[in-house]
């Protein structure tokens, strides 16, 4: 697998590995993906904007420069906007490797980051030495100017051009509540959803604070993905009832809705609408309530991302996927190109 | 399910507005306006002393700094529109810019007046509009309807000479409305371009300076006209919605009782 290195969000040539609920797997050309559904199904995802979540400053008592990538918050509220999770890395940007940063200054709390036109104070370290929690203190809106005139979208080296914003929103994109894109979501653009609804499909979304995807760091990796807060709203809930009560597929367009709906679920395989904080990691032993199946990108062996398609997939097929994916040289990361997975067959 | 079938006697209640060029004229009093029907309300404007001027007179309005008419402005301001109000139901792309001032014949206009005049009253609505369309259709799909109205003029239909630049550049943008509204009619997401008539605002203080203030309609009737357009589409909108959210449910219950009840 390479890494999509041009940020582009639907290259006219992006390939999708489908992998039916028998298990047999074909190629196909993306945008032709909406064959794929029929009618009755809901397609479902994610329309959070994606934040301008990386801040360049200085940590004041050392005098150190760091980059600070915010990566969770606890709630969508317009209101609770002061406190967020952050990874902090010290001097350089996004050029650099992950793996390869310098590590930030030692950090303790109280420390004071100013950051463009804001101040960060670090109220705790979260079991990890680059690992905080931060809180701005200004009125709401003064943060939101702030975030979004000095932000810039969190990027990874494999991509050398610096991203601007609408380069990582997805053409749905609503609350600037994610951290990452909701890359996924990529694929749809505006004719797609009018050819989506010619075909008798439904569509509907929810609002999911998708976090950072890799810190570099295995250790913090390892804690991905962080706890995320979603809402999803009582005409999607409904959407997802009506679709379950015509035998429709219900399809998430990305791993935030996968984690979102599954954390609504109810036991009679409905969702509830309303804010939550998924806090679940979904892998081979969870057991899908709600999502038949899902298009994603290509996710690499040990992310979490990849962990959760285990709870699609038995094992065997997932390693043939690999192998197909390999071979057919798809490319990985927010920009490449797709698998459609469905939900192989059992009992909800 | 119950609170889907609840219609609000008043559409601006929660209603979740943002507005262009609120600091000045027809802007200023669409902010008034909509805040009184109890409606939430940002409001974007170049000018940082003007924007907190506004804040300080109506302190529940979320007060924006930003220039539509830059490219690289846009999505800042979109981040600060839906993050303060928490969604949008209602854009209204209000700020224009006049092209040469005094007005001058399209052969006496400068290329960059009428670049600056496109930039502000075309690319600057287009663009944010479309920054925007992910959480106008949102809450299209949530039943509380999605209006986009863009400002217009009678400038923009009759070929006035010395307002070539102006209307030239509000003539593209209701074409732009229109095509929007046939485009997004499925997504549920509504377009009106409308002319508030001429005002007594600082733009047609700079467009017809000789103008005798008295003849022309004050921004505050003209504001009160067009939210009274917005009521009208969003009352009527949220009554479909309803009517279909009534349906799904009665569809629902039956379909759920169905396997539970093979009998009847």
């Amino acid at each position: 697998m390479i890494a999509a290195s041009l940020p582009i969000q639907r290259p006219e040539h992006a390939r999708l590995l489908v992998v039916d609920a028998r298990g047999n797997i074909r190629h196909q050309t993306r945008s032709n993906f909406i064959d794929l559904l029929r009618p009755g199904d809901l397609v479902i995802a994610n329309d959070a904007a994606t934040l301008p979540a990386s801040l360049s400053g200085r940590h004041l008592p050392s005098g150190r420069p760091v980059e600070v990538r915010l990566a969770g918050r606890r709630s969508l509220s317009p209101d609770e906007v002061h406190r967020f999770s952050a990874v902090v890395f010290g001097a350089g940007d996004f050029h650099t490797r992950t793996e390869d940063r310098p590590r930030p200054p030692e950090l303790a709390p109280g420390d004071q980051l100013a950051l463009g036109p804001l101040c960060a104070t670090v109220e705790a370290l979260l079991n990890h030495p680059r690992l905080v929690s931060l809180r701005f203190d200004a009125p709401p809106d003064q943060i939101r100017e702030g975030l979004a005139r000095h932000g810039r979208p969190i990027q990874y080296s494999h991509i050398s051009t610096p991203l601007a914003l609408w380069d990582v929103w997805t053409p749905i994109a609503g609350p600037a509540v994610a951290f990452e894109p909701p890359s996924a979501g990529f694929a749809l653009d505006w004719r797609a959803l009018a050819s989506i609804r010619a075909r008798g499909v439904g569509f509907a979304t929810i609002t999911h604070a998708a976090g950072i995807s890799s810190t570099g760091d295995a250790e913090l990796d390892a804690l991905l993905p962080f706890d995320e807060p979603y809402r999803i709203p009582e005409s999607t809930a409904l959407a997802v009832s009506r679709a379950r009560a015509g035998r429709g597929r219900i399809i998430a367009i990305g791993t935030t809705v996968v984690r979102a709906l599954e954390h609504a679920a109810t036991f009679d395989g409905s969702v509830r609408a309303g804010e939550g904080l998924a806090t679940q990691r979904i892998c081979d032993t969870s057991r899908l309530r709600i999502v038949d199946a899902i298009l994603t990108g290509i996710h690499e062996p040990g992310t979490s991302h990849y962990q959760l398609l285990r709870a699609f997939i038995d094992e065997a097929t997932l390693r043939r996927v690999d192998q197909e994916l390999n071979a057919h040289d798809y490319r990985t990361h927010e920009f490449g190109d797709s698998v459609f997975i469905e939900r192989k067959t059992q009992a909800r | 399910m119950t609170n889907l079938t609840r219609l609000p006697l008043n559409p601006f209640t929660g209603l979740r507005a943002a507005i262009t060029g609120g600091t000045s004229g027809l802007g200023l009093a669409l902010v008034g306006e909509l805040l009184t029907r109890g409606a939430q309300v940002a409001f974007v404007a170049r000018r940082r002393d003007l924007v907190q001027r506004v804040s300080r007179q109506h302190r529940a309005a979320h007060g924006i700094v930003g220039d539509v008419s830059k490219k690289n402005d846009i999505h800042p301001i979109a981040i600060q529109i839906v993050g303060a109000l928490g969604g949008l139901d209602v854009l209204v792309n209000n700020a224009s810019d006049l092209g040469p001032v005094p007005l001058a014949l399209l052969g006496d206009t400068e290329c960059e007046d009428l670049e600056r005049a496109l930039a502000t009253n075309v690319l600057g609505p287009f663009r944010l509009t479309k920054a925007l369309l992910g959480a106008l259709a949102s809450s299209a799909r949530e039943g509380r309807g999605a209006v986009v109205l863009n400002v217009s003029s009678d400038a923009a239909i009759n070929p006035y000479p010395r307002w070539g630049a102006y209307g030239a550049s509000k003539a593209a943008l209701h074409h732009l409305s229109s095509i929007w509204n046939a485009e997004l009619a499925g997504d549920g997401i509504h377009f009106l371009s409308l002319d508030p008539g001429d005002m007594d605002t600082p733009l047609h203080a700079l467009a017809v300076p000789e103008a005798d203030r008295s003849q022309l309609k004050r921004p505050e009737t003209a504001a009160r006209e067009l939210a009274d357009a917005i009521g009208r589409v969003l009352s009527d909108r949220r009554a479909a919605a309803d009517a279909r959210a009534q349906e799904t449910i009665q569809e629902t219950l039956h379909d759920s009782r169905q396997p539970a009840h093979p009998a009847s």
